[in-house]
Order: C-alpha cells, then structure tokens, then sequence
C-alpha cells in the first residue's frame, strides 16, 4: 500500500506536468499487457478513500476459495472510470464514502476501514437504507468492475471469469482456407 | 447552399433505409442515403462487455453520442428528465450504417396472419387503439421471401405448424443444436407444444460471398467480425453503393423535409459530419430514422398546411409507441447448460402467439442468447442477497446452470405513449429533442404475466429445479424494437400514411421502418421492416413510373 | 505577417530545443521519469520487474531523438489528451510500433530473429492480404486480423481496398506490404515478470531438457480485448475424432499455436484450421516436429524414426503431405490403414513371440 504515494487532485504542478508530459512522450508506445494496477497511484481517489473504497467493494464481493473485489483490483477500474466515463459520480462518491465513515465512526466510533468484517458488513447494510443511491452506485460499479472485462481497470487476470468457468480467449476457428 | 438535386433523399441507414436506397438505387434513381451515425467495423467493438450496443454501462457503442443526443422522459408520476443514449428509458436504437440490424442477435421472424388483422381477430380492446394492418400478410409474403433469400435467412420452421403459409423453405439450415436447445427441445415436445429451429439474419452455410457464423459468445449487441451475421450494412447497402447511383454520407443530422408552398418535399435540410447546415433537393424523400427519431424529424418539419408536423393534421405523429414486452422465466438446473456454443438463442415455440384464453395476441418463446458474466447479474434470484458471499457464491455456481426462455409480447397500442418535442432541450445542432411520455396498456402486462408462467413451465418441464420470472412493468415501452409512431391505415383521420407507406396529402414523402406498423406482432420486428420496406419501395417505384414530373 | 513568421520560427526553435531536454529528463530518471504520469505506471512496473529491465526503453520504443515523426505525433497527441484530463484507459501497442519494437528484437535475438523471418509466420501483410486465390474465393473480414494484423488499428476494410471478391485490392498504407502480419509481439508480451539471462558459459548451444521449455514470454496477444493472455491461461481444447476424445500432448506451448490453428466450434480434429496431430502421430505436440519460430519439419522425422529402424522403412520416403503437398495423407492425421486399407499387418516381434 506505500506505493501509494500521489493522492490524484490536483496531480501535477504546471511545470511538473511539462516534464511529465514529454517523459511520457519519450517513453511512450509501451506494450499493454495488463489492465492497470494499484499502485498506479489514485486518479480521483486521495489514498483514504481507494483504501474506503477497496474495504466497501471487498464486503460486497468478498474473498473465498477464488478471488473477491479487492483481488481482482476493482478499486482501480472505479478510480479509473471516474476519470473517464463516471466523472459525472465524482461528487456522489466523495460524499458517499464520508457518509459510509461518518456511519462507521457513529456506530462504533471507527472510520470504516478500521472496523472488523462483520462491523464493516453491519455499517454496509445501514448505508443501504440510509444512502441507496451511493450504495446502488458502488455496488453496481463493484459489479461491473469484478464481473467485467479486465481491460478496464479490474477483473484482474479475468479472476471471475475462471471463477464461473468461462475460459478467456476462447477457441474458435472457421472454415479452412487452402492457399 | 444546395447541392445537387438528386431523385431521392433516404434519411437513416437502418433496416428500412437500407433497403430502400438498394431497390431505388438499383432501379436507376439517383439517391442519397443519410446517417447520422459513422460506418462501425469490428475493431471499434472489440468484444467490450461493458461497453457495446446490450450492455451500455460505460456508453452505447454504436451510438447515439452520448453527449449530442438528449431526449427527455416523462415518467409514470409525471416527472420530467433529460435522459442520454445509455440511460434506461432512452429507448436507444443503434445510430449506424445497419442500425439496429449492425449489432442485433438477428432473429428472421415472419408475423403470423392474425398479427396483421388484431382488431378484426380481438375486437376492441379498451383505452388501447388497437387496429388491423391496412394489408394482409399475404401482400407482405413475396416480400419476406425476397428478404429471406435476397439477405440469406437460416433457420427451420418446418415443425412450427401456426406459421402463416410460404411459398419457399429458408435457404439456409439451422446452426447444430447447442446443449440448451438438447434439454429445452424434447422438454417442449413432452408438454405437447411445437419446438423448431429459429430463423435468423445469419450465414450458417457460406452465403453471398460472406462467411457461415463460427459460433462466439459475442452476439446481439456486438460487432459480428466474420461479417456473418446479417444486416443492411453487408448486403443491401454495399450493394446500392455497387449500382453507382448511391451515395452515403455518414455523420449527417437531418434536420427538417424541406416544403414548398403547397407542402411538397423539395429535400431536406441537415448538418454534415462537419457541422455544416446542408440543403439536399430531391423529388423524392424517405424517412426511415427509426419509430422515435422519424416521428421527431417529422414533427420538427412545420409548414402552413401543418403547422403541427408534416403529416399530423390529426395530431397522429408520435402516437401509439410501442415495442415490446419481454417476459419469461429463468431456470436453475442441477446439470450444466451452458456450452459456450454463440448465439445461445436456437430453440422457440409459437404455440401461444394466439388463441390464448381471454387473452389478446401474446409472444414468441424462445431461449436466450449467451448470457456473458456481467450479464448474469440481472439473473439472480431476488431470494438471494444482493451482496457478499451469497451472492457471490450463486454467481459461480449457477452461472454454467441457468437458461433464460422468454418472448417478445405484442403490445396493445397506447394512444398517450408517444413521442413529442420538447418545448426546451435541444440537441447539439439545435434541434427540439423527443420528449418521451406514457405507459404500457394494462392487458400488455397481463398477457405478459402469462407469457412468463408458460415459459417458467417449459423451464420445469426442462429439469429446472427453481424458476424465477420476469414480467414487464408498466412504464413507456421503447427500445430496440420501437415501432408505432407513424401508423399506416387507410383512413387519413386515425393513420399517419396509407398502405404504400407515403404520408397522407403529401405526394412525395414516404415512412419506411417500424414507425408504420400498427401492431408490432409477438416477434423481433427485423424482418418484417425489412420486407416491407422492399414491399414500399416497388409501389414507390411503380408511383415513380407513373409520374414523369417528379 | 511576418511577426506571424517570427512567431512561428520561435515556435518551432522552441519544439525543437524540447527534443533534446526531455531526452535528457528522461535518460536522468532511467525509466522511472516515464512513470509520473499514472497510466504509464504499471508498463513500468511490468517492464522493470522483466527480463528486459536492463534494456532502456528507448532500445524498443525509440527515443526522443529519434526522425519519426509518428512517434513525435503521437507523444504529442498523448501529452495534449493529458493536459485535457481526458485520460486512456491504457496505453496501448499500435501496428507500427508493434514493427518498430519488433525489429528491434533483432539487435539481441539475432539467431531467432532470423529463423522466424525465414518461415511462415513473417509472411508480410501484402502476402497475407492481397492473395488473389484467397480473395476471390473468401470475402475478406474483420476476423482475420485476429491472427494477421493484430495490432492493426482499425477494421479490414481501412487496411485493404476494396472489400469484396472481384478486387483488384490494394493496401491503404502501402508500406506496409513487406511488414511483417505476425510480429514478435504476437506470441511474446515482453512487459512480464522475468529473471534477465545470464550466460554462465555452461549452458549448450541447443536448449536441452535442462533448460526451461515454456519461456515466460509466451502469451498471445488477443485483439479483441487487446491483451495478452500468458501461455498458461490460453486453453489446450479438448479436441475430438467423432464422438471419441483425441489424446492431447500436455505441453502447454501449444495453446499458442491453438489460439489461431484453430477448429471450429465442433472441436472436430481436421476441422477449420486445426492440424491436431492423429493416426499415428496422435498425442504428439505440434513442437515436437515444427521448430519454433522457423516452423522447419524438414529435420524432424529423424527425432523418432531413425532411418535404420526396426521396421526398416524411410517415412520420409512414403505417400504423405510430408512429401508432397498433394498427397491424400495429411502428415497431421495419417493413419496406418490409410496405405494397409486390406488391414495393419502386426509387427515382426509381435509374429515372432
């Protein structure tokens, strides 16, 4: 988790950026072999929150004999879409997650990361009454984020994929051509 | 500026203008086939589960923008929203070269003879404006023949004993079962009903220079990348652009049919893919944007004589919304069903598209297409939790375990489902949006109630050791198979245009898409658009022989 | 107009002094310069932790200094996308740079370099798309791309005009035509954990059942989600003669091979493009006669039929596709009935016991 180390906003100073930009120019065309991973440092998040994030997404798809959301980096598909496409649940999720640790610390005096699985999973079902909207947003984006394909920030190594039983690539060939 | 003049002005590259540009094209008309979508390949799909034309969670990949193209819904409560392109409630067809037919799962279904004359067959159905189609199936039956062989359909109906009568067998063989249809097929046998083969848009045998279908997991909603999935971007349309007499021009917003002083079409106005305001004169234009988008543009189209939209004297524009009304059951199995053998859907019966008791009308069964993981989440029980282990834990073992069978329920029509344009939000090239209102007819739903406890038996018959259902709601039914809004009747006072598809008291504009049917049948609406859109074009055509001047 | 021309020559003094400083930003920072923008973050972390982590990334990628002005567009293009927070999901291969870092391959893996460029699998875009036979017979589709020009950005038809079957069809970006359809990236992902080679002087020339047989490299590079699936995750099918389930080799390479010699969805042996061994070469892994990188089978046979075998026969010499390309014996799935149609005789042991 030290890696960490850049809480997203504001990421780059003026001049920072200048050098940044064209280090990326020089270094650039790379290969892109994986989806991108923690430790990547926080697009959005500050490094709280993908920690609150990671803790929420964990209780809603945990880990058993197969990988759950935290494995499967589903944090960074969140991160990384509210980059892109979600930057419209910016807001929602900043005051979403005060309100999950808002809860978490009313209840037992704790943000929510601190508290133990079953405390986490009680705070969970209350934000479920009291905050549906957040809580209908996390989980359905903790879905799309397991569930979904890895090239979008989670399903790391396609983990629910093996975990269902539907191999990836998988193998498909036509009518055979003679030259 | 004006451009130059051309004989006739298709707007949409859907199913309906496809084909309408072919046959005009072929026949020697100079034509111009507007779209305000791009020409998609493959490469722009790229398999995105979460981002394609079925799941659009991340965006509508084959269109509208998400950004330029905002509609506005007005809910059962009566609340007003601006909704975009991957929004529930949107009613997204696709905006592309194809349309709808570019990523859909390609179902080829003909409507049965009742589905053409449910008035006459019902009688009148409450606070619905239910009526007969102004023609017959058998005027539209050579018409889904040429369709049928002209696009290549596969398929085997021969044990469908309600099918309306054809002259010509498909002229392709079904794909080999796949496990789902093994379990579902003899399951349907033992309870008497009738099971085949369904008939679909796709080379299962090399056909027309394309490819048979190599059976992936992508289907409806994707890109097909061996070109072997049907639409009228691989066959009628390339193929009007082979006669030389076509020309496309993607990326072009119609704005208004343009009129002159005694309502007649002299072109239309649009925005090219540079934002450039364009008048494009033809004798002759066609409106094909799909049931919402063609109601819009002929509303936005005012002239002195229709100060309401082009066509709407009656203020019949926009009216009777309709789609479809899916409904059906999941099963749960103890043995696995799933074999990853694409498209999935490959079984269906017929036998309660009619005559059910007490009922009007009713749908198509059939099994579902391959359901990809994220696609599992809307199949879970509502008796397990929504989150944690249990969830979770149902995922991985029922997802190798579950068919879906469901049916598209034909729609009683509703005159205050339709669409209108907003006083205020306006697109990106300003121009008044669709405002979205009303619901679906009470009887809709309960047929729909039925529909899914025929398919809950089917699924039990099947082995099924749980079965969960899923019934429609009551809010404004739109969607991929959208259809209503520009009925074809006889009688100027309650239709939009008469049989030949041609707008009442204007000589030279045409409907052709879904917008015309009346009802909308209990089937995937594909073929039949696409029928009688040849079927249009030959009267169009014979009107054009008749009159010199246009 | 000329304080136009002025500020256009300051413009381009300045573009052109940036060159060499963020040569020098970069060169400083060994890589890790590279990292302060977050999407490029995990290539870093896959590149250092690889075998390559000695190979700066301007050995592959090219460096600031370098006259191609695509690269320049596009670090352009890239840093402007930045600077308007509009951010990529990834950072992604494209074909000409899928070429550019594949001939660098060369400078270090000159023997396999050269091996793969004399078979098969090098064969150019041009060898691959504009063949008359092909295009005349099959339409050409998007599918293909999944094994020829996967790094192509775009669909078949803004790589080949026209598309249909009466051509005559050209490539859109001519230069292309001698590039290679199937570069080394296609079957090696080089950004992947890995321990750098370090010759002890003990190993030999040939690589021997010591040595590792799956390098870590291998994985394919899967179009549709334009990621690389490691060789471990890619399916050995479960391939089938009729009803009867074929023997399959367990060597994993050869799920590379599958991913584009592929049999339709019947899995049926012979079917599509599979060449799944069967009669009596069932349950032997397409390595064991094809070289890799070459494909050469001209020196395998030997490996298992001596020529001074027991049962004294040259099969090099006999009716198969081995010998002749117009045999009706595919070498793949010959069968000893197929030449003893009256029935297998049994074997001299067999008759002496």
């Amino acid at each position: 988790m030290n890696n960490r180390r850049r809480s997203a906003k504001p990421a780059l100073g003026r001049r920072e950026f200048m050098g940044a930009g064209l280090a990326v120019a020089a270094g650039s065309a790379v290969s892109c072999s994986r989806s991108i991973e923690p430790g990547a440092g926080w697009r959005f998040f500050t490094a709280a929150e993908a920690l609150a994030v990671e803790a929420i997404c964990a209780q809603l798809i945990p880990a058993d004999q197969d990988p759950g959301a935290r494995e499967a980096g589903v944090v960074n598909f969140i991160d990384l879409q509210l980059s892109r496409r979600y930057k419209k649940h910016r807001g929602a999720y900043r005051q979403g997650i005060a309100a999950v640790d808002a809860a978490g610390r009313s209840k037992f005096g704790k943000p929510f990361v601190e508290l133990t699985g079953e405390r986490q999973i009680e705070v969970l079902n209350a934000v479920e009454e009291d905050s549906r909207p957040f809580f209908e947003l996390i989980l359905a984006h903790t879905r799309q984020g397991f569930y979904g394909d890895p090239r979008h920030g989670g399903n790391r190594n396609m983990a629910s994929w093996k975990m269902v039983g539907l191999p990836y690539p998988p193998l498909r060939g036509r009518e055979h051509y003679q030259g | 500026m004006a451009l130059k003049h051309v004989n006739a002005v298709v707007v949409g590259a859907g199913a309906g203008g496809g084909v309408v540009a072919k046959e005009l094209a072929t026949a020697g008309l100079s034509v111009v086939l507007l779209e305000r979508g791009r020409w998609y390949s493959a490469a722009d799909c790229r398999k995105d589960d979460l981002f394609n034309q079925r799941t659009q969670v991340l965006g509508a990949k084959f269109g509208p923008d998400e950004e330029r193209d905002p509609r506005v819904l007005v809910d059962e409560s009566g609340r007003e929203m601006v909704v975009s392109p991957s929004d529930g409630g949107y009613s997204n067809n696709a905006a592309c070269v194809g349309g709808g037919t570019f990523s859909y799962g390609a179902m080829a279904w003909r409507y049965m003879e009742k589905d053409f004359r449910m008035r006459s067959t019902y009688g009148a159905v409450e606070d619905s404006t239910l009526d007969d189609w102004p023609i017959a199936y058998s005027d539209l039956e050579p018409y889904y023949e040429k369709a049928e062989w002209e696009m290549g359909v596969s398929g085997d109906d021969s044990g469908n004993p309600f099918k309306a009568p054809r002259r010509k067998p498909l002229p392709m063989p079904p794909l080999a079962p796949n496990r789902e249809y093994e379990v579902l097929h003899p399951a349907a046998r033992r309870l008497g009903l009738h099971p085949f083969d369904i008939p679909m848009l796709r080379n299962t045998v090399p056909y027309n220079g394309r490819r048979a279908c190599m059976r992936c997991r992508w289907c409806v909603g994707f890109a097909c990348e061996l070109s072997a999935r049907t639409g009228t971007h691989n066959t009628v349309i390339p193929a009007a652009l082979a006669t030389g007499n076509c020309e496309l021009r993607t990326g072009c917003m119609t704005r208004e049919i343009l009129l002159d002083s005694r309502a007649r079409a002299t072109g239309v106005a649009y925005f090219d893919a540079g934002g450039r305001l364009q008048e494009q004169p033809a004798g002759l234009v066609i409106v094909s944007g799909g049931a919402i988008e063609s109601a819009r543009l002929l509303l936005n189209s005012k002239h002195r004589l229709f100060p309401n939209g082009l066509g709407n004297r009656n203020g019949w524009v926009g009216r009777n919304l309709q789609s479809h009304s899916y409904s059906g059951a999941n099963g749960l199995f103890e043995f696995e069903t799933f074999d990853d053998l694409g498209p999935g859907a490959s079984v269906a019966i017929c036998d309660y598209n009619h005559g059910n008791p007490g009922l009007a009308g009713g749908a198509l069964l059939a099994n579902e297409f391959i359901r990809l993981p994220y696609q599992f989440m809307a199949l879970v029980p509502p008796w397990i939790s929504r989150w944690g282990s249990e969830h979770k834990d149902f995922v991985r073992t029922a997802y190798r375990r579950t068919m879906v069978v469901m049916g598209p329920v034909q729609e009683m029509p509703m005159f205050d489902a339709r669409v209108q344009l907003d006083p205020k939000v306006k697109d990106y090239w300003g121009i008044p949006v669709a405002r979205l209102s009303g619901t679906r007819h009470p009887h809709t739903i309960e047929v729909g109630r039925f529909i899914a406890s025929k398919a809950e038996a089917w699924l039990k018959e099947a082995g099924a050791v749980e079965t969960w259902k899923r019934v429609p709601s009551k809010s404004l039914s739109g969607g991929q198979h959208q259809a209503g809004t520009c009925r074809m009747g006889n009688d100027p006072q309650t239709s939009v245009v008469d049989a030949s598809c041609r707008i009442h008291d204007v000589d030279n504009v045409y409907v052709i898409d879904a917008s015309v049917h009346p009802t909308n049948g209990g089937f995937n609406p594909g073929l039949t658009i696409l029928a009688n859109a040849y079927r249009a074009s030959g009267a169009l055509l014979q009107a054009w022989k008749g009159k010199v001047r246009l | 107009m000329k304080r136009v021309i002025a500020a256009a020559g300051l413009l381009l003094a300045a573009s052109l002094l940036v060159v060499p400083g963020t040569t020098l930003y970069f060169e400083s920072g060994q890589g890790r310069r590279c990292t302060s923008c977050h999407e490029m973050q995990p290539l870093y972390d896959t590149w250092h932790a690889s075998s390559h982590r000695d190979t700066a990334c301007g050995k592959c990628h090219g460096d600031a200094l370098t006259l191609d002005a695509a690269f320049h567009m596009n670090n352009v293009h890239r840093a402007w996308n930045h600077m308007r927070d509009d951010l990529p999901e990834r950072i992604g291969f494209g074909n000409r740079q899928a070429m550019t870092a594949g001939r660098q391959c060369r400078s270090c893996h000159r023997q396999e370099y050269a091996r793969w460029e004399s078979g098969p699998h090098s064969a150019g875009f041009a060898r691959i798309f504009l063949d008359r036979k092909h295009n005349t017979a099959n339409m050409l589709m998007d599918d293909c791309l999944r094994c020829h020009g996967m790094f192509f950005e775009g669909g078949v038809g803004d790589l080949v005009q026209p598309v249909n079957r009466t051509g005559p069809w050209r490539l859109t970006q001519p230069d292309l035509a001698g590039m290679p359809s199937m570069p080394c990236a296609t079957c090696h992902q080089v950004h992947r954990f890995g321990e750098p080679m370090h010759k002890t002087g003990e190993e030999g020339r040939t690589p021997g059942p010591a040595q590792e047989i799956a390098r870590p490299s291998l994985a394919f590079f899967d179009r549709r989600t334009e990621q690389y699936v490691p060789v471990a995750d890619l399916p050995v099918p479960a391939m089938k003669e009729g009803a009867r389930a074929v023997r399959m080799s367990p060597d994993r390479r050869q799920a590379l091979c599958y991913q584009c010699h592929a049999p339709i969805a019947s899995m049926q042996v012979g079917s599509g493009d599979d060449r799944t061994g069967m009669g009596v070469h069932e349950g032997i892994s397409c390595l064991a006669c094809h070289e890799q990188h070459e494909q050469k089978t001209r020196a395998s046979c030997a490996t298992c039929h001596p020529k001074m075998s027991n049962c004294g026969l040259d099969v090099e010499k006999m009716d198969t596709t081995f010998l002749a390309d117009g045999s009706k014996h595919n070498i793949h799935w010959v069968k000893c009935a197929d030449c003893h149609t009256k029935g297998v005789p049994a074997k001299k042991q067999e008759k002496q016991q």
